[in-house]
């Protein structure tokens, strides 16, 4: 295909180009939202599916809530860790102050100096017990887990010190500007010394959103009452079970509390993610729907153009065109119509892309997916207008000889 | 140069069979001018059809300069209409979106043909027919007569043997048609074979024979007899 075969069927397309002006505006809308909309859900996607560096799968966890009086706070969770780790196929099990990726959660800022100057770093902390890195499934890298003796007991005042903390890689490099961060100091905001003994290789915290969701500390404290959280890790494959076994017998085995919530860690981690997910299944879906829109502009109008051009196309037959010269028109014609559409397309998605970017604070658009586009609106164009470019060809030449 | 022996051509439906050419037989030499007439629904547009290689037949043979042309494939029918055949159709069947020069290149484009040679045998055709200075205008600011000048230009571009002309002055008033009728004649005196597709007998005595189609089938024809070219109308109206 040469300049030279183009031009007659380009100067016959700029005489009577309505439809085909159309169809390329549609073609320019199509490429500008399907770009940026696959662009947005490509990053949702990849934020949905960011390594957690917690053992999702196979956690539950248990949300107990003491209530009345007589209820002993400190039996219930010894008693409730002492079932609940003798079960077989529990790994570990924890009170926690929080649950990782759930929305809730606490933090605080620590700094590099006594003097508590400068900003701090901010940490998203959960209080947790000598079981805490094993429940929570995280990789130690460095140092050690809590023993069970450095435990402090519950501090409702939050004004307590903390001698120690594990902290993330993440956290230690934003910390001291290393991984080795085993022996360092860090200090809370009245100038208390706080020493990493663990470090562990990656976790997120408790807020999916927040740039700096693997900031995270844990502390050795007993997380205080009457509410309770448990963090219970099972071998691969009887999460499920042991979570109704778990719900049977705690409900059941103190009448001071009850169980409010028995729910596997990926209910948590998918309800932070449900506006992500959402818009991005609703991104493919005004994607998919735009894309047929477009196909099935683009094959009416090559279906309008092969029933106005009959005689043409008999005519055509007639006088010497074979019939892959007749499919080979309509789908240089398409193409034409489609490289105008993805011309104007590509300028707008361009702008689409730098608008939101601007208004979002959206990584710029990828050219990658512009050029993925571009190809995507050609063949889709050349795929809607191929069956009526096959029905031309099936055009008789005798119906050049027919009179109207 | 068209030999067709023992045609047949039936079309069928659910509920009739039409034979719309039965033991049709026809010969036509190189450089001859032969009119076919007959009344409606005789079978002429079918005999066009299947001499232009435009539909098939059923039984019989048909060579075309030599090439017998039964059993041909789609594509070899049109490469061979391509360089054999010129087609005039009664309503001129120019491409409405093209200019006139884009018009006359249309089955030279099929041909493969170099840019040169086409823009040499385009300019060559429209000055021909006599309009070489409007090349560059589309079929609608032509007025008919002009309109079918410039399909005679498309049908001689690619110097074809053989000219089917079908009812070429029916959409033409008297002196248009008689312009496009001086024209073939022209064309015909510088060796293009013409068959000339009509119902109007006073534009068949032009021709140098004339055939009469009925039923499907030849009814009339005059033996070929060169040089015996009738003088236009007045005298081909005595003869």
């Amino acid at each position: 295909m040469n300049v030279q075969e183009i031009r007659p069927i380009l100067s016959a397309l700029l005489r009577n180009r309505t439809g085909a002006v159309l169809v390329a505006l549609q073609v320019a809308i199509a490429l500008a939202v399907l770009v940026n909309a696959v662009y947005v859900v490509k990053q949702r996607v990849d934020k949905i599916g960011r390594p957690t560096g917690i053992d999702v799968e196979n956690i539950f966890v248990v949300t107990s809530a003491g209530f009345g009086a007589g209820y002993d706070h400190s039996a219930t969770v010894r008693d409730d860790l002492a079932w609940l780790r003798g079960l077989p196929g529990v790994r570990a099990a924890a009170l926690s102050s929080g649950v990782p990726l759930s929305g809730g959660g606490s933090s605080n800022t620590v700094y590099k100096t006594p003097e508590v100057k400068g900003e701090g770093t901010p940490v998203n902390y959960f209080l947790v017990d000598e079981q805490g890195v094993d429940a929570l499934g995280t990789r130690l890298v460095a140092g050690r887990a809590f023993r069970a003796d450095e435990i402090l007991p519950e501090d409702p005042t939050y004004h307590e010190p903390m001698p120690s903390m594990i902290v993330t890689r993440a956290l230690a490099r934003a910390l001291f500007g290393t991984d080795d961060a085993v022996g360092k100091v860090g200090y809370d905001g009245l100038g208390r010394p706080i020493t990493v003994i663990g470090v562990i290789d990656h976790m997120q915290g408790s807020w999916v959103d927040w740039d700096k969701l693997d900031y995270v500390g844990l502390l050795p404290r007993r997380a205080f009452g009457p509410r309770a959280t448990y963090l219970v890790r099972t071998a691969p494959g009887q999460r499920d079970a042991l979570m109704k076994l778990a719900e049977g017998h705690l409900s059941a085995s103190n009448p001071k509390r009850m169980i409010q919530h028995v729910r596997a860690l990926d209910y948590y981690r998918d309800r932070s993610y449900r506006s992500d997910r959402n818009m991005a299944i609703f991104l493919v879906v005004v994607t998919v729907l735009l894309a047929c829109v477009t196909a099935l502009g683009i094959f009416a109008l090559a279906t309008f153009n092969v029933s106005v051009r009959t005689r043409q196309i008999g005519t055509r037959r007639a006088v010497g065109a074979r019939r892959a010269d007749v499919v080979r028109y309509f789908m240089v014609e398409n193409w034409l119509i489609t490289t105008a559409g993805v011309l104007l397309g590509a300028a707008l998605a361009l702008a689409v892309g730098y608008s939101l970017s601007r208004a979002y604070q959206l990584p710029r658009l990828d050219l990658y997916y512009l050029v993925g586009g571009v190809v995507a609106l050609w063949a889709l164009g050349q795929a809607a207008a191929w069956q009526p470019a096959r029905r031309a060809a099936r055009i008789s030449p005798a119906v050049a000889t027919r009179t109207v | 140069m068209l030999a067709m022996r023992h045609i047949s051509k039936v079309f069928r439906t659910d509920l009739i069979e039409t034979h719309a050419l039965r033991d049709f037989s026809l010969e036509v030499a190189e450089g001859e001018f032969v009119a076919v007439t007959g009344p409606s629904g005789s079978g002429k547009t079918t005999f066009l059809n299947v001499a232009g290689l435009l539909e098939g037949f059923d039984s019989g043979t048909y060579l075309l300069d030599g090439v017998d042309t039964s059993g041909l494939a789609d594509d070899a029918r049109s490469r061979l209409r391509n360089e054999k055949i010129g087609f005039i159709f009664q309503s001129f069947n120019l491409i409405p979106d093209l200019d006139i020069f884009d018009n006359v290149d249309v089955p030279l484009r099929y041909r493969r043909m170099k840019a040169a040679e086409r823009r040499e045998r385009i300019a060559s055709a429209l000055d021909l027919v006599g309009l070489a200075s409007r090349a560059h205008h589309l079929p609608s600011q032509l007025s008919g007569g002009q309109q079918q000048r410039v399909a005679i230009a498309r049908a001689i571009a690619g110097d074809p043997k053989f000219l089917l002309a079908d009812e070429p002055t029916g959409n033409l008033d008297s002196l248009m048609a008689r312009q496009v009728m001086d024209l073939l004649e022209q064309i015909n005196e510088m060796g293009t074979t013409i068959v000339l597709v009509t119902h109007d007998p006073e534009l068949a005595r032009r021709a140098q024979r004339n055939v009469q189609i009925v039923d499907g089938q030849v009814s009339d024809f005059r033996p070929y007899e060169p040089h015996a070219r009738p003088a236009p109308m007045a005298a081909a109206a005595t003869a």
